[in-house]
């Protein structure tokens, strides 16, 4: 096993390692990565944004969104918890995923901890998840990613993975919802007292336990060739409009509220996360007609800003009685 | 000749996966061993690819369509070897 500190706790630069390690510079042993994350939401690959997150709470506390290259749901991640990474080469197309849950299981138990395994390939303490695991190829790797919440603000957690319900219709994957527990409630020591152990301890504690488990485990340090290589994946697969919001599946959304000037509806379509095609309903009054309203949307990304730039670009600005340009846009995107 | 990809199982409890993404347009030449189509399932997302050299002939699903294990998901009209 190959023990890679990626010494980054930045989302992006970690996925663009995991790529790197995967696709650009491979190794015949299994590579081990072991890092975490300032505050962020992770969506899984075939999720849509706009139904898993809570945007205006995330844009307010300068959550970081990424989309993963792996399937299931979104899951939020900080300083208080651990992400671990195993990249090996596969050219079997078999889904294997205890021979990398196994280690990690170990290693929990040397902290007085019985986590097992449950249906969705989540880990469990008395019920309750501290860990979510997720798999995706690339090239000849099959790439082996898990969460563990060590310390996480459970709080934060559910306020940015909070959505209003407004009427999306998509075939996205939508997330399940989990009793979710922290580790660091957990941990006894050989008396089977409680023993608080902070974040780094069990950093060092876990990944010295899954080399041990190893048959040969080596230390790999990324050179400033790699890292070039890495900061480039991560800009160019994961930090960037077109991998976070332009790769949501196609939904359908309606939005509507009521102001002064009367109720308004919008009801769109949005692929790859543009709005293909909008309609209008309500009892408002304008000196367009609802197809001059509707077209300015076309083409436009869906969020707040782009939205609101679309109707100034069309001259919009005063054209509904009583309902600002900044109403509308504020309605109809997060 | 036509030739049916199919919905791979890829683990013993596997049922059904959904179809994400088509890789391939209809039309499109396709080699063997190239990418078709991207599943998910149980959390894996795994591309599918062909068994054949040929054109894509047809799309079976829609992207976000689940599809039971080994059905046809695609139509490819094998490239006939010249005699």
């Amino acid at each position: 096993m190959i023990y890679i500190d990626t010494g980054s706790c930045d989302v992006y630069y970690n996925f663009g390692c995991e790529h790197y390690f995967a696709d650009k510079k491979t190794f015949d042993d299994t590579v081990f990565l072991f890092w975490r994350t300032s505050p962020t939401i992770m969506v899984g690959k075939y999720q849509n944004v706009a139904e898993e997150i809570n945007i205006p709470y995330v844009k307010e506390h300068n959550i970081n969104i990424v989309r993963r290259m792996s399937g299931g749901g979104t899951i939020y991640t900080d300083m208080g918890g651990w992400q671990f990474t195993f990249i090996d080469k596969n050219t079997e197309n078999v889904i294997e995923f205890r021979r990398y849950i196994s280690p990690v299981i170990d290693a929990l138990a040397s902290f007085g901890i019985k986590a097992e395994f449950n249906g969705r390939n989540d880990l469990c303490i008395n019920g309750k998840k501290i860990s979510g695991n997720a798999q995706y190829r690339l090239g000849n790797s099959i790439i082996h990613h898990g969460s563990l919440l060590f310390n996480t603000d459970i709080e934060s957690m559910v306020n940015a993975t909070t959505v209003d319900s407004y009427k999306i219709i998509s075939k996205s994957i939508k997330s399940i919802r989990d009793r979710v527990a922290n580790i660091s409630e957990y941990t006894v020591d050989s008396k089977g007292q409680s023993i608080d152990i902070q974040p780094e301890d069990f950093k060092e504690a876990m990944v010295s336990s899954i080399l041990s488990g190893a048959k040969r485990s080596e230390v790999y340090d990324i050179t400033h060739e790699d890292d070039v290589c890495i900061k480039a994946l991560a800009d160019s697969k994961f930090n960037n409009w077109e991998s976070i919001y332009g790769s949501n599946p196609r939904f359908n959304i309606e939005r509507s509220a009521r102001f002064e000037g009367g109720k308004i509806v919008f009801k769109l379509d949005v692929i790859h996360g543009k709005i293909e095609s909008a309609s209008v309903y309500g009892d408002f009054f304008s000196i367009l007609d609802a197809a001059d309203i509707t077209a300015a949307l076309k083409g436009c990304a869906y969020s707040r800003e782009a939205v609101y730039d679309a109707f100034v670009r069309n001259g919009m600005k005063d054209a509904i009685y009583k309902i600002s340009i900044e109403d509308i846009a504020e309605m109809i995107a997060d | 000749m036509e030739k049916k990809l199919l919905m791979p199982k890829l683990r013993p409890e596997m049922e059904k996966a959904v179809l994400c993404a088509w890789l391939k347009e209809v039309g499109d030449e396709i080699k063997s061993g190239e990418p078709v189509y991207e599943i998910e399932t149980d959390k894996v997302v795994t591309q599918v690819e062909s068994s054949y050299d040929g054109v894509l002939k047809s799309k079976l699903y829609e992207e976000g369509d689940t599809v039971d294990v080994l059905l046809p998901v695609a139509l490819v009209e094998e490239k006939q070897e010249a005699v």
